[in-house]
């Protein structure tokens, strides 16, 4: 009895290993109300599977039976078990006694595996002198057994035929739907991953801002690019131009001892500057390059970010999750790489445009403020103050950054008034006050053809209306001036009040500042005035402070134009 | 602990068997359906912990699936997620009148679902 309990868990064993357990649990399933017991053998007769939940008379008398080991393989089932895969039909045996077994040849991934049988009570079998033999080889009682062949429905060769061509073709239906199944789970897993890649590149994508820092938009491009592939670690390197350059940076769970990073980000950059293709080693050890970083490190993957010819930087991951790093993974990098080194170059563009513009509205404000020997830095504190005023009344940082540049140009037209009126110490003649009180409009029409620009020009226009409409150049009134020339016009009063002049020195901040609050509603708009209290001396000094350092600069570039 | 119950609803079948397959590799038990009226049913006949359904589907939309179910003692707490192509068309007090958790719209990224689920799941439990 036990070493029957040890072939059976022998043949599981070998059946789990070999062969899909699930399509013939499911075919054991349709046979067994029939009374007939599914078992396949290998080519050398073993057994590969059972149905392991047949009756007591197959598990011990049947199963045994067929593995029972004999020599010269008298009962010839080897030698059969050869001709049935050879000739793939149905076959039926009567080797054994007290049983008959149907045989049809059994293929996966059209692979032969071997015989697969139906085995039923033969219509023969009665406790004669075979069986009672087989019982004392096998251990069994001749009794007992008889006892459980009596409930068994009896076959006979056709019976069993019929079965087994049943069993083909139920068969080939099963492994059919299974393969499918395989094929719609594989397809599905490959659509998962599709997915995966797509969305990634959407997020990625919809992370290329302008406005954006390129070292942000590269940090969360690797956070998802890790999540994606499934690395331990992914880093960037950027040595495009001055301003979008930063140390190699490493994100992820995992770390490299000091001074890695930036060995790795160095020797990256070497390498892919001479190739300029994907760089993926999967074992470390083996890589000439790369193997100090075994150790902390196992596999790698790097891709350029490359404009035209020139290697801006690169994206690297370090140690996949599951496997080696593949062509897929590389391809998608390489997309990821090449997206991103598009936004990176348009990044650098525009910084490059936006940083000549503001350097020529710098130089032309400085032009301006040379002519008028008292407002050194005048345009540049308005400009600053303006931006405060702007954002504080609550307007998005791109809306506030225009009031910057109004406050920088709001006097620009001063360029179109006599110096010796602009730098005279006495009290103006009505004409000289006259042609003063132009440079609103003529800052106007200088700005006017700059399309860029053009959203600035209420404020330079209108900086010197006043809000119970006795300013100038068109007396506007209360919210008919623009807000942009309020604010500008608040900012330029202000910092007029609180600076030196070479004929008397400024007014003390407080003094400025209820000077404000005293012609709240009259000269300046009562709400900006608020919100221009609210600031408080102490922001208010932090501001001419930050402005200090700058305009030492200012003040060396007005210098070189008053020498030139 | 048990494996928690999902029903998916959704009438295009690569997208039930995509999310089925994450779902169901993460160990969850998966029960789908290809309009909203099955997922109706079959929300009554199997309770599942959590609903994922398409917005647009025959028979009854995934919003109407929701509201339904809200209607309904017996289902009123299976919390829903919608996967939509048009999320705008939704309002959000409707969303929430519905037992609407979450939107993610398509195409998504099954990582992040199965991500949306857990925390579902985990935020239904507590």
């Amino acid at each position: 009895m036990s070493t029957t309990a040890i072939a059976i868990a022998k043949t599981s064993d070998l059946a789990g290993a070999s062969v899909a357990t699930a399509v013939l649990d499911n075919l054991a399933a349709r046979f067994r109300p029939a009374g007939v017991f599914l078992v396949l053998l290998k080519p050398d007769g073993t057994v590969a599977y059972a149905d392991p939940a047949a009756g007591m008379f197959f598990q011990r008398y049947v199963l045994p039976l067929l593995q029972y080991p004999e020599p010269n393989d008298p009962s010839g089932l080897r030698e059969r078990v050869r001709q049935v895969t050879a000739s793939s039909s149905v076959a039926v045996w009567n080797a054994l006694p007290g049983i008959v077994l149907g045989a049809v040849p059994y293929a996966e991934k059209r692979q032969l595996v071997g015989v697969l049988m139906l085995a039923g009570k033969s219509s023969g079998f009665k406790l004669g002198e075979d069986i009672v033999r087989v019982c004392s080889k096998l251990g069994l009682d001749g009794i007992w057994l008889n006892q459980q062949a009596e409930e068994l429905p009896t076959y006979g060769d056709e019976a069993i035929q019929r079965h087994a061509r049943l069993l083909l073709s139920v068969m080939r239906d099963q492994l059919r739907l299974s393969s499918l199944e395989g094929e719609l789970e594989s397809i599905s897993g490959q659509l998962a991953d599709t997915y995966e890649e797509l969305s990634l590149i959407y997020q990625i994508s919809g992370g290329m801002r302008i406005n954006r820092r390129a070292t942000d938009f590269f940090k969360q491009a690797c956070l998802d690019v890790m999540e994606v592939i499934g690395v331990r670690g992914m880093g960037v390197v950027l040595q495009a131009d001055n301003i979008h350059r930063q140390e190699p940076v490493l994100y992820g769970q995992m770390s490299l001892p000091p001074g890695h990073v930036k060995k790795l980000g160095d020797e990256l950059m070497r390498q892919l500057r001479q190739r300029k293709s994907a760089i993926v080693v999967n074992d470390l050890t083996k890589d000439k390059h790369f193997s100090w970083m075994v150790g902390s490190s196992h596999q790698l993957l790097a891709v350029p970010l490359q404009r035209q010819d020139q290697v801006l930087g690169c994206l690297f991951g370090i140690d996949k999750l599951a496997g080696d790093f593949n062509s897929v993974d590389s391809k998608l990098l390489s997309s990821i790489a090449n997206e991103s080194a598009i936004y990176l170059e348009n990044a650098m563009l525009y910084d490059d445009v936006h940083g000549l513009m503001m350097g020529l509205l710098h130089s032309l404000t400085a032009a301006v403020d040379a002519k008028d020997a008292y407002t050194c830095g005048h345009s540049e504190r308005v400009a600053m103050l303006g931006r405060t005023l702007a954002r504080e009344s609550g307007m998005p940082e791109a809306a506030a950054e225009r009031y910057y540049m109004a406050g920088l140009l709001h006097d620009v037209g001063k360029i179109g008034v006599p110096e010796a009126t602009l730098n005279k110490t006495g009290r103006l003649t009505p004409e000289e006050f006259d042609q003063l009180k132009k440079h609103p409009q003529i800052g106007a029409r200088i700005l006017r053809d700059i399309r860029q620009i053009e959203d600035i020009i209420p404020g330079v226009l209108h900086h010197h209306e006043r809000y119970d409409g006795k300013g100038y150049p068109y007396g506007l009134a209360g919210e008919n001036i623009p807000i942009m020339g309020r604010i500008i016009c608040l900012a330029d009063c202000f910092d007029a009040m609180t600076s030196n002049r070479t004929y008397r020195k400024g007014m003390p901040l407080e003094v400025a500042i209820s000077e404000i609050r005293r012609c709240s509603g009259t000269q300046f708009d009562p709400g900006l005035s608020e919100i221009f209290l609210k600031i408080g001396r102490d922001r208010l000094n932090e501001m001419l402070r930050e402005h200090t350092e700058k305009s030492k600069k200012l003040a060396d570039l007005q210098e070189q134009i008053r020498a030139a | 602990m048990t494996a928690k119950k999902i029903l998916v609803a959704d009438d295009e079948s690569h997208i039930l068997n995509v999310v089925s397959l994450k779902l169901k590799n993460a160990g969850y038990v998966v029960v789908t359906a290809r309009d909203g009226q099955e997922a109706l049913e079959l929300a009554h006949l199997e309770r599942p912990d959590l609903l994922i359904t398409d917005y647009h589907m025959p028979q009854l939309s995934g919003l109407e699936l929701c509201q339904k179910l809200k209607a309904d003692p017996a289902t009123a707490n299976i919390p829903a997620i919608m996967l939509t192509a048009r999320g705008y068309e939704l309002e959000a007090g409707d969303t929430e009148k519905s037992g609407i958790l979450c939107m993610i719209s398509k195409p998504f990224s099954p990582r992040q679902l199965l991500a949306t689920v857990t925390e579902v799941l985990q935020k239904t439990a507590a």
